[in-house]
């Protein structure tokens, strides 16, 4: 008996190109980049002034009993896990609560909370942290608040990987479905990094680009921080099909590596092996994948090596991928990027659109794959692959295909 | 009545409380401020700090029997007569 296939009946998504799936995609196609400079955090004596914000929150109308209790990648989670569980028209009850779980990926933590709590003991001089100093700041807090929002009380955690924490958050939640420990998983990942000390210690890695975001482009010079958070609705194909819910797109398959060389410096063969995993695990062949949505950072390492990993993996078919990087427009959202880079591609293979990678300026004979610069293309996407590699060389790939 | 003490009280109440334009009183009932009870534990950390008492846990779980505003003032009234 083959393995239930697991699919996707919501998405959700908040980030600088909007605060629903549908303003995001259409910024996507837009190749609109929302890089600019920060103004809702105080950025003191820093030196980078860019990443991608969310402007404004949309109404949620939280009490604020319980916006005290939470940091603000909790409360983008709430809202992403909010408009992809409607979007599924999933009624959440007593009968059904405790076989659906959520499983929310970050790479930093309560990064605000943090920033708040350290001004306040070592600059002015109070003399203890907020008492949800610690409910706030911990790894695990936005899959607990999700929960809590939104009445979910199957297989509930946190999941972090650096920058790959929302595609090993995604792998891991199929499997809580497969393995029958639920029924439906709320999965995605959520940072809200935009603060002084994060930001601080991403400057002293000098890997921040000064201007923008400039995948594979010969004249990139870095990353650059956003913030969000993205979720899907997964079920199992039949629970899908029992209850009549829309199909949006299959999560076809997860493959996960580690490069298990160096903390920071990237290889080809770990993001290769995943790759390699992930097709295998998703029954694809490189010549039935269309869209491969990059890691694509924008440093100079990553894009070259990410290239070439691309290029073992699927050999004489890259040259007919349409590969992007979406980071271009949403910037590097950390524990958040897979998620919303699943949107990239959920959305590619619906509509029959390639998202672009904007800002593109300058050919590199190193990143040579047909990266679609700058204008989206139209194209028949029948399965695509979202690459999510982090420091600490854990890698962790998701495969989509059309329903 | 509002004196000096209760009134401080009630201001740091205040910037914890969601009244939506409601008055906090003496008489108004702690789990109508709309404050998560661990917050109110942070209220009565500020109360130990501005008026230098010193409340122990077991006072602070005593203090789960305060039913309003004005039970609290009373409570830190007393620790404070107890300092002196």
């Amino acid at each position: 008996m083959g393995r239930s296939r697991v699919v996707i009946t919501g998405l959700g998504g908040l980030c600088g190109l909007g605060t629903s799936v549908r303003e995001i995609w259409a910024a996507m196609r837009a190749g609109r980049s929302s890089i600019g400079e920060i103004t809702t955090a105080p950025l003191h004596e820093l030196k980078v002034r860019i990443g991608a914000e969310i402007k404004e929150l949309p109404e949620h109308g939280l009490e604020k009993k319980r916006l005290v209790t939470m940091d603000r990648y909790s409360l983008i989670a709430i809202l992403a896990a909010g408009e992809a569980l409607a979007q599924a028209g999933l009624k959440i009850d007593e009968n059904n609560a405790s076989r659906i779980g959520a499983s929310v990926g970050t790479g930093i933590f309560g990064a605000e909370t943090v920033e708040e709590n350290y001004r306040g003991l070592f600059i002015e001089g109070r003399s203890r942290a907020n008492v949800f100093a610690v409910p706030r700041i911990m790894p695990g807090a936005p899959a607990g608040q999700v929960s809590m929002e939104h009445g979910l009380r199957g297989p509930v955690f946190g999941v972090t990987s650096a920058c790959a924490s929302s595609n090993h958050a995604i792998a891991i939640a199929a499997d809580q479905l497969r393995l029958g420990r639920a029924d439906v998983m709320v999965a995605g990942g959520t940072d809200a990094p935009l603060s002084y000390g994060v930001l601080k210690g991403w400057e002293a890695l000098r890997a921040l680009a000064r201007e923008t975001c400039r995948p594979f482009s010969a004249d990139r010079d870095g990353l650059v921080i956003g913030e969000g958070a993205g979720m899907a609705v997964l079920e199992t194909y039949e629970h899908a099909t029992a209850r009549g819910a829309t199909i949006l797109a299959e999560l076809a398959g997860s493959g996960m590596s580690a490069d298990a060389t160096d903390i920071v410096a990237p290889t080809v063969e770990g993001p290769a092996a995943a790759m390699r995993a992930c097709l295998a695990d998703a029954g694809l062949k490189p010549e039935d994948v269309d869209y491969v949505n990059a890691h694509g950072t924008g440093t100079k390492a990553n894009d070259e090596i990410e290239t070439a990993a691309i290029r073992r993996v699927f050999g004489a078919h890259a040259d007919r991928l349409s590969v992007s990087s979406t980071k271009s427009m949403h910037a590097h959202c950390m524990g958040a990027s897979g998620a919303l880079e699943m949107i990239a591609c959920v959305m590619a293979i619906r509509e029959g659109l390639v998202p672009p990678t904007a800002n593109y300026r300058e050919k590199d004979a190193a990143c040579d794959l047909d990266i679609t610069p700058n204008v989206a293309r139209e194209r028949k996407i029948r399965a695509a692959i979202s690459n999510g590699f982090a420091f600490g060389g854990t890698n962790a790939v998701l495969a989509f295909r059309a329903a | 009545m509002a004196d000096k003490l209760s009134q401080e009280i009630i201001d740091k109440i205040k910037a914890h409380a969601d009244m939506e334009g409601g008055e906090v009183t003496p008489e108004t009932e702690l789990n109508a401020l709309g404050i998560h009870s661990l917050e109110l534990t942070e209220i009565i950390f500020d109360l130990e700090e501005a008026y230098g008492i010193e409340i122990e846990m077991n006072t602070v779980e005593a203090w789960g029997n305060l039913k309003n505003v004005g039970d609290m003032v009373a409570a830190v009234r007393e620790l404070i007569g107890a300092k002196a």
